[in-house]
């Protein structure tokens, strides 16, 4: 996939151009609001990040832009800034989806996956991984298409691993995916260890063997 | 600690009070003068009776006596002339008088007479009383027509300053506009309000900038925080990683986690204290704090007990409504003992929960404080009740807190 990252703190930039190169994406950046404005005129992508605060305007501007010239690019907004007047403004102009700092790489992988997979950018509702097959629009799994039944959490954790594959996940980010803001309850107890523990028996159970241990704390969703 | 008065009626005691001295003062002045006034009025009348009889005498007319106000007498010897009150019988009124006497001794003629010359003393102590009387009323009428006018009169001068004061009690940290002060034509008053003015637009810049600051600093912040956790998880993701680095990697994307946290709170103490939440919605609270109690169920073990469930619906921004649910729930599980039960209940228009805990808490006054904590063995921001008792205050809410049996028990009043 051809990503365009608009984000004028180059650190961040090149964190995230970093991270999303290894899936195998081409990473295009912008550190400034003429060079995103310039970019997306100029080229197709199939999705853009914009920082809503570029150095010499706004990343609201740009995504005003590419509704008004009709372009079918996805577009996530990272914003500074919790409020929620903000999302709704960008989510009103059209984006997909919106993104608070600071947020987890895995994260946002995981909410731009979601953007493509939205039949609009020429994706389908599926995520198939070897036997592996979940219905996005339905929210269920199927292991060599029998159907798994997994809780709510259950069924986020497989595709926030299914979209991170090969990461190591720590259990603070798993945690922050699951629970937001609450999630500092959840590292009292280890509630997290149950919820993938209970994922990995079901999985084992129909021969899926690719949660593995990290670092002896983390997880890794990988192929032998 | 001194009793305090109303101005407008502190001064008319004192007019009153200043007013009743006086008044006492010259009545007892004016008695004592007039009564000396007519007492010389009735001797000289009495000296001038007793100088007529005497030149009568001498014109060899016949004394008379014409008792008990006039008597003549011959005396043989001379005695010394006196003045002096006394009480006699007097026949026209048929019963004893004090009259003022002059008693004098002359030599007439060869002969010695003692002329003696009364005058009615009940007479000019009628007239006295009279005149003390009429002065009395007078003055008493003048005084209360003087309090009446005078009380009007400082009521109106005061206006202004009454004015003003009512303005300066409405008077609010976060308000954009400065209190409306009016001008009147008292020099005093006026420079009042200036330095009124002066004071609390002072107090007013001062607070914005305060505010600005702590949300100029969670801003600022949020963009190196998001470089630090993007860097860490590209070199968790990196090679040639150990299980030690791993572990202290992960410890700080928590650490990471609470600066964030704390940074949102601040963000929402802010809003919340700059009116920025003014979508107000019916909500059921009962129905709320159900589904954050289920909510929590997925990440905590603690056991949580509803008791009486009555409605209670509240006019209320849904996120807020949403922040102070999570919060009183997040804070019972925070510091309720493993095993704790965690009860909850929602009567009338009161929302109550408590946890098991101890010992009541040292400082309950500073619960609501921005980062106070009793205790260290638990991880928090410690600004959760505080933006409980933010919220409560936006809506008029009361919240209190109180250990009984053991508990912990956080009662939220709605109105």
């Amino acid at each position: 996939m051809k990503i365009l990252i608009a984000e004028d703190e180059i650190d961040l930039q090149q964190s995230i151009a970093t991270y999303l190169e290894r899936d195998g994406n081409v990473c295009e950046v912008a550190s400034d609001y003429n060079d995103a404005a310039y970019k997306v005129d100029l080229y197709e992508y199939d999705l853009i990040l914009l920082d809503v605060n570029l150095v010499t305007g706004s990343g609201l501007d740009v995504l005003k832009k590419l509704k008004k010239d009709k372009r079918d690019a996805g577009v996530i907004i990272i914003s500074a800034n919790s409020s929620l007047d903000d999302k709704l403004d960008g989510l009103d102009l059209g984006a997909d989806d919106y993104i608070t700092k600071p947020f987890h790489l895995a994260e946002l992988n995981s909410r731009i996956k979601a953007v493509l997979r939205r039949g609009k950018y020429g994706g389908d509702d599926t995520i198939t991984f070897n036997e592996i097959m979940v219905d996005t629009k339905s929210r269920t799994a199927y292991i060599n298409g029998r159907a798994l039944s997994l809780t709510r959490k259950e069924y986020d954790l497989l595709v926030f691993f299914l979209t991170n594959q090969g990461r190591v996940l720590s259990k603070e980010i798993i945690a922050e995916h699951l629970w937001g803001d609450n999630s500092d309850l959840a590292d009292n107890f280890d509630f997290i260890y149950v919820h993938i523990n209970n994922l990995r028996k079901k999985m084992t159970a129909e021969g899926a063997k690719y949660i593995k241990t990290a670092y002896g704390s983390g997880y890794k969703f990988i192929a032998d | 600690m001194m009793k305090e008065v109303r101005l407008i009626r502190k001064a008319s005691q004192g007019f009153l009070l200043t007013s009743a001295l006086l008044m006492l003062l010259s009545t007892v002045a004016l008695y004592f003068y007039v009564k000396q006034l007519m007492q010389q009025e009735v001797e000289e009348e009495l000296f001038s009776t007793q100088a007529r009889i005497e030149s009568a005498l001498q014109l060899s007319k016949p004394p008379f006596s014409l008792p008990p106000v006039l008597e003549v007498e011959q005396v043989p010897e001379m005695g010394t002339e006196k003045v002096k009150d006394t009480i006699i019988y007097d026949p026209s009124q048929k019963e004893m008088e004090e009259f003022r006497e002059l008693v004098s001794f002359k030599n007439i003629n060869g002969k010695n007479y003692k002329i003696t010359v009364r005058n009615l003393i009940v007479e000019s102590e009628d007239i006295l009383f009279a005149i003390i009387l009429s002065y009395l009323l007078i003055i008493l009428l003048v005084i209360l027509i003087q309090f009446y006018f005078n009380r009007e009169k400082n009521k109106k001068l005061w206006a202004p300053f009454f004015r003003n004061l009512q303005a300066m009690k409405t008077f609010s940290l976060s308000s954009d506009t400065p209190i409306p002060l009016e001008k009147s034509r008292i020099l005093e008053f006026n420079e009042l309000n200036k330095e009124v003015m002066m004071l609390t637009n002072k107090v007013r810049t001062d607070y914005k900038n305060l505010k600005q600051f702590t949300e100029d600093v969670s801003h600022e912040l949020q963009t190196p925080l998001a470089i630090i956790q993007a860097k860490i998880e590209n070199i968790i993701n990196g090679d040639h990683l150990n299980d030690m680095q791993f572990e202290h990697l992960t410890s700080i994307q928590k650490d990471i986690q609470r600066l964030t946290q704390m940074n949102k709170r601040l963000t929402l103490l802010t809003k919340i204290e700059n009116k920025q939440f003014v979508n107000l919605e019916q909500i059921n609270i009962t129905q709320l704090i159900e589904e954050t109690v289920q909510n929590f169920h997925e990440i905590s073990n603690a056991e949580i007990e509803f008791s009486v469930m009555d409605k209670i619906g509240v006019r209320m921004d849904v996120h807020l409504a949403e922040v102070l649910c999570n919060n009183l729930i997040s804070n019972a599980i925070k510091y309720s003992p493993q095993e704790g039960k965690i009860e909850v209940s929602a009567k009338e228009n009161s929302l109550t929960i408590s946890n098991k805990g101890i010992q009541a808490l040292e400082h309950p006054e500073m619960l609501y404080s921005r980062f106070y904590r009793e205790s260290e063995t638990v991880k928090s921001t410690g600004l959760g009740l505080a933006i409980v008792k933010r919220i409560c205050e936006l809506y008029g809410f009361t919240v209190v807190y109180s250990f009984e049996q053991n508990k912990h028990v956080f009662s939220i009043k709605f109105k």
